[in-house]
């Protein structure tokens, strides 16, 4: 094991396209979230409005936190698509726990255990990838529908809408004026960036993405670093559960329906690329900035009522527009990079 | 190989301890209501689709429901809908119990055009189809078990909110958070919700926006919809996920009672928002007597005293109801306010 330590793989060590391309689609991600705001803010100046600004970061607080796990697990060259569930099961789970009609356990209680219920279903993804070889996109697509399952029946159709105070104040409350989300999602992106850049699990992460039987041959066990990768979305997934989830006053069944799309999106928008190996935390933040505020700009620009019929193709347009771009900018670098450097 | 084995043990371990966890926790959460009715004379099976298994909403339905099947004995009802809201997957469902050669299928459909093939389908195989709750295309289904028409919702939505504002002449902007842009019922209550706002020249309708069935996201939408229109003195949440998102948001933007919300739900959901102050109204129908009079009608049609053409259909305890065409209404809309909420619990 020691000797991985001092081994970088390539694509982190010698700068090369793996680790450029990340940092340039980070740049351009954000170039286009300066953009937005500022054509937004003209158009109309409440847009950049601290509140609202603020508003936009807790609203993609929950895609920012889950989408660093996610981030992890994709450079493995894994992908895990069950989050959404989890993150359904989880709310259930929280109500059923905190609820005064139900268990009405202590709030410090109720937190251990989702985080714990998270990270073993994590752990369970893992092990079915890992030692039972299930393909990942099969493996969780199948726990995507049997957490729903388990959810759907632990709620039994109903809702809960009595969470204790202790419980919303994790959703509502916060410190020096920030919403807990946002303080707990400045120290998830603060430690996964950690632990991709700076240390030799973070190596082995890429490494495995990148070409996992020389990282085997190079004794990285594989197998460890993505069960790892898994659970610590599990878990992160769970703490998006409880600075999320009681923002609202109710549980229901159908809470994260679609929420894994969102994630793997602004994962990929931000340039981690899908099949492992390259990528970043950075981008995956950018870029679950990016998709907050075009929805939000949408409501502002205020194209009328008849908009609202293609907001949802805009959205996508823009997705579209981003990595294009990004493609092409890659393509111009490749060609004509170095003339314009000479030249400049 | 051997590990591999162990892990497969391992992984069916967690689950089982997942499913008894579950179990446990479902034990405390609902009991199971299993009214199975005894057989009488000819058995009648009744299946009862709704858009989404697992809302409140539809799951009051179903009390009702049962209710009268248990009253008429002879009629086996079954339960189920797509827990997702997927239409592809409801149609499934009309396609599977169609194969069984159930008596009815009563649909809640949440998309006509893909239910209605399936219910086309079913029809010719010679299965009774109703709707109940929403509607499809008329050669789809018999009789529709209309809760009230889009004109009645629609129009008590609207002075509900009138007269929530107050004032002779009710004053600014209003918008709508509706379920999903092709949710029937929510377009036909939308379409004469603008036709009402005609009566109150001095309110404006600036956006109606889709939740798309996910409260967070109306509430994300309800707080930039505060802030892009400052103006905003109404929110209408016209799906029962929307409102209590809705309602959500403005009471954390501090806006309760300047900013007022009104629209759908279930009155036990939207007790908490009745008493502080930021919902002054919330509308809606019986639900339960609407789940009572679909088995109702259903039973009636499978046993050939409801027919084509028929003006009035015998609802047991609900008395005669009135058929219009091929609706049959329920009639009466509920408006909860903090003074009568209390008395209801569904």
């Amino acid at each position: 094991m020691k000797r991985v330590l001092g081994q970088r793989p390539a694509a982190v060590r010698d700068g090369g396209a793996g680790a450029r391309a990340p940092a340039r689609r980070s740049l351009m991600l954000a170039g286009i979230l300066i953009l937005v705001i500022g054509v937004v803010s003209a158009v109309n100046p409440a847009f950049a409005s601290l509140r609202n600004l603020g508003d936009l970061l807790v609203q993609s607080a929950p895609v920012i936190i889950v989408g660093c796990g996610m981030t992890l697990v994709v450079l493995t060259g894994e992908i895990d698509i069950s989050v959404g569930s989890l993150l359904g099961l989880l709310a259930a789970l929280m109500g059923v726990f905190a609820s005064p009609q139900h268990w009405g356990l202590p709030t410090a209680v109720v937190i251990g255990l989702t985080l714990a219920v998270g990270t073993g279903a994590g752990l369970l993804n893992g092990l079915l990838v890992t030692v039972g070889r299930v393909p990942s996109i099969i493996a969780t697509l199948a726990m995507l529908t049997i957490l729903r399952g388990v959810t759907e029946f632990i709620m039994g159709g109903r809702w809960i809408t009595d969470l204790p105070p202790g419980i919303r104040a994790l959703g509502t409350g916060g410190a020096l004026g920030v919403p807990w989300c946002l303080w707990v999602a400045a120290a998830v992106v603060g430690v996964s960036v950690v632990i991709a850049r700076r240390t030799p699990l973070g190596l082995r992460l890429y490494a495995v993405g990148g070409n996992a039987e020389a990282a085997g041959l190079a004794r990285i066990s594989t197998a460890r670093v993505r069960i790892f990768a898994f659970m610590l979305l599990g878990l992160l997934t769970a703490v998006a559960a409880l600075v999320a989830v009681p923002q609202q006053s109710v549980v229901e069944s159908g809470i994260g329906v679609g929420f894994e799309l969102v994630v793997v999106t602004a994962v990929v928008v931000g340039g981690t690329a899908i099949r492992g190996g390259t990528g970043g935390i950075a981008g995956t933040v950018l870029a679950a900035l990016l998709l907050g505020s075009i929805r939000t700009a949408l409501v502002f620009l205020n194209f009328g009522e008849t908009a609202t019929y293609w907001e949802r193709g805009i959205q996508g347009g823009f997705i579209l527009a981003a990595v294009l771009v990004d493609h092409l900018v890659a393509a111009r670098q490749g060609s004509g990079g170095r003339f314009i450097g000479a030249a400049a | 190989m051997k590990s591999s084995a162990g892990v497969w043990c391992a992984a069916l371990g967690v689950i089982a301890a997942v499913a008894i966890t579950a179990a446990a926790v479902a034990g405390g959460v609902s009991g199971h209501e299993g009214a199975r009715a005894e057989t009488a004379a000819k058995k009648i099976t009744i299946c009862l689709l709704p858009k989404k298994k697992g809302l409140p909403y539809f799951t009051t339905c179903a009390k009702g429901a049962e209710e009268a099947a248990k009253e008429l004995g002879n009629v086996e009802l079954i339960y189920d809908g797509p827990t997702d809201g997927s239409p592809e997957k409801a149609a499934g469902m009309v396609d599977r119990w169609a194969l069984q050669k159930v008596d009815v299928i009563a649909v809640s459909p949440n998309d006509p055009e893909v239910l209605g093939q399936a219910m086309k389908k079913a029809r010719q195989k010679g299965v009774h189809i109703i709707t109940w709750d929403a509607d499809a295309a008329p050669d789809a289904r018999e009789f529709m078990v209309n809760q009230a028409t889009g004109r009645d919702i629609g129009y008590a939505l609207v002075d509900t909110m009138a007269k929530d504002i107050g004032g002779a002449e009710p004053e600014g902007e209003v918008a709508i958070i509706t379920a999903t842009l092709t949710a029937a019922n929510q377009n036909e209550w939308i379409k004469h919700m603008k036709e009402r706002l005609g009566k109150y020249p001095k309110l404006t309708l600036v956006a109606v926006k889709p939740s798309n069935e996910d409260q967070r996201l109306a509430f994300q939408v309800t707080q930039d919809l505060l802030k892009a229109h400052p103006k905003l003195k109404g929110i209408f949440g016209i799906s029962s996920v929307a409102f209590p998102g809705a309602a959500e948001a403005v009471k954390q933007s501090g806006r309760s009672g300047a900013v007022l919300v009104t629209g759908l739900a279930t009155p036990n959901d939207m007790k908490a928002y009745v008493h502080d102050g930021t919902v002054r109204s919330v509308v809606l129908w019986n639900t339960g007597d609407l789940g009572y009079l679909t088995v109702r009608a259903a039973a009636a049609l499978a046993s050939g005293t409801l027919k084509a053409g028929d003006h009035e259909l015998d609802a047991g305890r609900l008395g005669t109801k009135k058929i219009e065409g091929d609706q049959i209404l329920l009639g009466q809309i509920l408006v909860f306010t903090k003074d009568n909420i209390d008395d209801f619990d569904f």
